[in-house]
């Protein structure tokens, strides 16, 4: 086949391939999601010295779609909005801006609640590992949320192993007390991430069943909280929007709200 | 000396009365002598001659003095003193036979220079003018024959038992006098005033000869440790130890505290100069539940004399028991928290949560059931009285009702409990506080005005009373403890407050940049105990310091400990004499309270005391007259050893309440014989001369003894004739006119003028 053969199916492939992405970008016009709507200017009492603020652990980890680390995801208006639930339902005294903090310095052992988004995708360091063990027996509190499925578990534990070699990720027993420190949460149900938008299915990967997991210490207290196979940081995210079903944003809320007591209890 | 100028004791003149004997009044002898002196004057001043200026006077006055004195001959001065009958009057000698007679000094023990003393003529001089009885006094007095029967062993000397009994024992009989050989080292605290009084009343003197050194010159006495009664198991116990030297001054010893031989701590001190009284302070863990019986001692020294007085035992009561203590928080903290888990590593105390998670909601952790608290915080006497303690955490004045806020003043003052207050944005002067019944309570005077909380990193700064105070004490030795408390992570945050309140004892300040305010402060409060911290961030000395750090639930434990320490049940029982030194009687006194701690007077109080050897015993106490709500008993120990009495109280016939819910209480006493002989062991001879004194009688030396038979004849006790005794031929009076004429010789040869 000469040059000038060629030529038009090369054009062609081209032609069909900016039409598969144009129309990729027209669907994500359809979806009625959009993270670029998250609040992009500081609220006025962001630097208000409060008791407690949502802390987000920042961790090494590969780029979601090759722009920022996994860490950064739903953020930060998934906390902005669940800190006003926090707020508006329980009397701690609670910040409306978030705090990163990171497992490179000290700076973490000042925020005893920290939470971690999509640890399938982290790749801690030993330095890192050593550092979150410390913090969590000293009396710091880990909450993970949205990681789904069989492979991302793998990742998560090949850190969280290294972490705690010696303890067992367990089942938490529906009569713990996490799940009734403020609210019974008894009845549970897998909330989804957007992705699943319309939620015909609310799991993704093989992840059909939702795990609410633990990691206690010797004392029987829950020093790692692990959300798996559920992404209540989308529900906090899009808490705002009709078209994310209320249902899951009230658990989701319901559960990070526990979750946030517990560690100041116990 | 005195006898050969004035022919007579001085004993004569002190007891005598003076007279003149002569036939003429006394106004014809003052005549007299001023016509003698006017005489002298106009016939001096007339035949003068060359005496000019002051010099007749001075010629005058020696004239005049030398008449005057004779003329005094004249009227034929005299002393008539009450003398006792000779073999008719009994005289009472009591030697002190105690085991302090028989500390050796300069070759030969106390008890050998009293025998000899005795037996070097002074007896033999007593028998030739009375009927002598010996005694030997330990505990008691014993007679004896003879001074060799003396042993030097007894365990304890009672002067003021030995001779109320010596004197009973020749009450129907005409007793002189009593002689008192002893070193005045008496184990139950001296010679009380009714003792004596017992012996004025017969007007019976007492003569007392001192024996011993009057001083040590190298000896270190513990004279007394003070530590609680009682304490929870692991609790850091404070003691105050006092003792003197002698002859160690500036030099370095070690301070020792041990329980059955295990060493619990150990200080090095330094002696302060001769006899200076000297506490140190101790602080040791009581460890486990038990009856502990803890022993203090100095040691490291050479040469001393008597080894045997540096150390004492005291008993403490380890309890068992796992009081527990209120904490109600006004919203989710991480200082709630960490609290909490500090506590839970704690044996002996427990922690009752109760936080308001949202405006209606509450969350109870540590509760006996999940009804106690249904109606939020107590609001009854009963249900709040059962706690130990109480802390008040992020909490409004005002969300408490003013009956609720009566009744934790109530809990203080009555029920003794104690209240810690914590700092925070709803609370003390930011929660109402200064015009509520709550600020009674509070340790320190509260800011009137809004915005006293910070949430600024502070340091906390330990005070000079913070270095001995329990509470802060995280190592052992006073300035590495001050050291560590500089190293320690800042506070998350502060409260301002205002000054302390009289009485109350500043453990630490906060530092913030210039600001410095009290951050932990302690004071009495009624029967109990409050405090106040004033922060909500020391969890930070938890997530800022390595786990294995244990400073934070040190921190905690101890001070809620000693926060609660005053805290009793609704039974407490006590005695002074926990040790029994030589002596068997102990006095047994129990306080009874009802469930809202009020006095109870109608019921029946049993203490069963268990012993040594099988040594049981069922005491039933009675109400103390003027104490409502006191039962006392005096209960005797037998035999050495450690007893323990458990105090139960029966409610009054027809009453509902089970006896079980009536409270008891365990009461722990030592009786050790052989010890108290170590201690106080120069001589006392303040209270030798005190005792001689006030009865009429005189101290002497062991070397003035044998002077003791011809003075001790004068005494209006016993049957006794008045003597007269003259002075006019005393050699002082002759010694006296001699000098007068003397003088004037002198003068008028010094004059020219002879």
């Amino acid at each position: 086949m000469d040059k000038r053969s060629r030529f038009p199916k090369i054009i062609l492939a081209a032609l069909v391939a900016t039409f598969c992405c144009l129309a990729m970008y027209a669907q994500r016009g359809y979806m009625p999601f959009n993270d670029d709507e998250g609040p992009s200017i500081l609220p006025k009492d962001a630097a208000e010295k409060t008791e407690w603020a949502f802390a987000r652990l920042m961790y090494p980890s590969g780029r979601f779609f090759g722009q920022q680390g996994y860490w950064t995801i739903d953020a930060p208006k998934a906390e902005r909005q669940f800190v006003q639930g926090v707020r508006r339902l329980t009397r701690i005294h609670t910040r409306s801006k978030e705090e990163f903090v990171s497992l490179e310095n000290d700076e973490i052992f000042k925020w005893p609640w920290i939470y971690a988004v999509e640890p399938g995708h982290w790749l801690l360091t030993d330095e890192n590992c050593k550092k979150l063990r410390e913090y969590l027996l000293r009396g710091g509190f880990l909450m993970t949320d949205d990681f789904h499925g069989t492979e991302e578990w793998e990742v998560f534990m090949e850190s969280m192993s290294k972490v705690f070699p010696d303890k067992a990720v367990v089942e938490i027993d529906n009569a713990d007390a996490i799940f009734h420190v403020l609210y019974d949460l008894d009845d549970r149900v897998q909330v989804p991430g957007i992705v699943n938008y319309p939620f015909h299915q609310t799991h993704e990967k093989d992840g059909r069943v939702p795990h609410w997991r633990a990691i206690y210490d010797d004392r029987g207290r829950i020093m790692v909280a692990i959300c798996f196979n559920q992404d209540n940081g989308d529900a906090w995210e899009w808490a705002d929007s009709p078209h994310y079903p209320e249902k899951y944003t009230s658990q989701a809320y319901r559960t990070g709200i526990n979750y946030i007591i517990y560690s100041m209890t116990h | 000396m005195f006898e050969f100028f004035f022919k007579y004791p001085a004993t004569v003149f002190s007891k005598g009365q003076f007279v003149l004997l002569g036939a003429w009044p006394v106004w014809i002898l003052a005549a007299s002598i001023a016509a003698v002196a006017a005489g002298l004057g106009w016939h001096l001043w007339r035949r003068r001659g060359f005496l000019t200026g002051a010099r007749p006077a001075a010629i005058w006055l020696l004239q005049t003095l030398l008449a005057a004195l004779v003329l005094f001959l004249l009227w034929h001065p005299a002393i008539s003193i009450a003398t006792l009958r000779p073999q008719q009057n009994i005289v009472s000698v009591l030697i002190d036979d105690s085991r302090s007679m028989s500390i050796n000094e300069d070759g030969t023990t106390r008890l050998q220079q009293a025998s000899k003393g005795l037996n070097d003529g002074v007896l033999d001089a007593l028998r030739k003018r009375f009927q002598v009885r010996l005694y030997r006094i330990g505990k008691e007095a014993t007679r004896i024959d003879k001074t060799d029967q003396l042993t030097g062993s007894a365990t304890a000397t009672r002067l003021g038992d030995g001779m109320i009994q010596a004197l009973a024992d020749t009450s129907t009989l005409p007793l002189g006098a009593v002689v008192l050989l002893t070193d005045g080292a008496d184990n139950s605290g001296g010679v009380d005033r009714d003792t004596i009084s017992q012996i004025r009343q017969r007007q019976i003197p007492v003569h007392t000869v001192g024996f011993g050194k009057e001083k040590v010159t190298k000896d270190v006495e513990i004279s007394d440790a003070t530590v609680p009664a009682r304490t929870l198991a692991d609790a850091r116990l404070a003691a105050d130890v006092t003792f003197r030297s002698f002859g160690y001054a500036g030099q370095k010893a070690k301070m020792v505290v041990r329980d059955a031989g295990k060493v619990l701590a150990t200080q090095e001190v330094t002696l302060k100069g001769d006899g200076v009284p000297q506490t140190e302070h101790a602080q040791f863990n009581a460890g486990i539940a038990g009856a502990k019986s803890y022993q203090f001692s100095i040691e490291g020294l050479t040469g001393e004399e008597n080894a045997a007085n540096n150390a004492v035992t005291r008993l403490v009561n380890v309890e068992s028991t796992k009081p527990r203590i209120l904490y109600i928080e006004g919203e989710p903290r991480w200082e709630f928290k960490f609290i909490r888990r500090a506590v839970e590593d704690d044996r002996s105390l427990r922690l009752v949560t109760i936080l308001r998670t949202t405006q209606n909601k509450i969350y109870v952790q540590g509760a006996d059931n999940e009804k106690e608290f249904e109606a939020g915080f107590p609001s009854t006497a009963e249900q709040l009285f059962a706690f130990s303690g109480l802390i008040i955490g992020d909490v409004q004045a005002t969300y408490f009702t003013a009956a609720q806020q009566d009744l934790i003043r109530e809990f203080a003052n009555r029920r003794g409990g104690g209240v810690l207050f914590l700092g925070g944005r709803e609370t003390l002067s930011d929660g109402g506080y200064p015009r509520s019944p709550l600020a009674e309570l509070l340790p320190v005077r509260l800011l009137e005005r809004k915005d006293t909380f910070h949430r600024d990193p502070g340091t906390f700064d330990l005070s000079a009373l913070g270095r001995d105070s329990v509470i802060c004490r995280l190592e052992e030795k006073p300035d590495r403890n001050a050291e560590r408390w500089k190293k320690m992570p800042v506070l998350a945050d502060y409260q301002e407050v205002g000054e302390p309140k009289p009485g109350a004892v500043v453990l630490a300040d906060v530092m913030a940049g210039k600001r410095r305010s009290p951050l932990l402060v302690t004071q009495n409060y009624g029967r109990g105990r409050t405090a106040l911290f004033a922060t909500s961030g020391s969890w930070r000395w938890q997530m800022l310091q390595p786990v294995e750090d244990k400073t934070h639930e040190m921190f905690w434990q101890q001070l809620l400990r000693c926060l609660i320490s005053d805290s009793s049940g609704r039974v407490i029982s006590s005695t002074p004499k926990p040790v029994l030194a030589d002596e068997s009687c102990v006095p047994i006194r129990v306080e009874v309270r009802d469930k809202t701690f009020k006095t109870l007077s109608n019921v029946r109080v049993m203490a069963h005391v268990v012993g040594p050897e099988g040594v049981t015993a069922d005491v039933e106490l009675n109400p103390a007259p003027l104490e409502e709500g006191v039962y006392t008993a005096d209960w005797t120990a037998e035999k050495p050893g450690s007893y323990t009495a458990e105090v139960t109280v029966q409610p009054p016939d027809g009453a509902k309440e089970k006896l079980e819910d009536m409270g008891r209480d365990v009461l722990m006493f030592r009786r050790e014989d052989g010890v108290a002989e170590n201690f106080r062991v120069a001589q006392n001879r303040e209270l030798l001369e005190k005792l001689a004194e006030q009865t009429g009688g005189r101290y002497y030396t062991a070397k003035d003894m044998s002077k003791l038979a011809d003075q001790i004849s004068y005494s209006e006790a016993g049957i006794t004739t008045r003597e007269t005794k003259d002075l006019w031929d005393m050699p002082i009076v002759f010694l006296l006119a001699l000098m007068l004429r003397s003088m004037e010789w002198l003068l008028r040869r010094k004059w020219g003028v002879v």
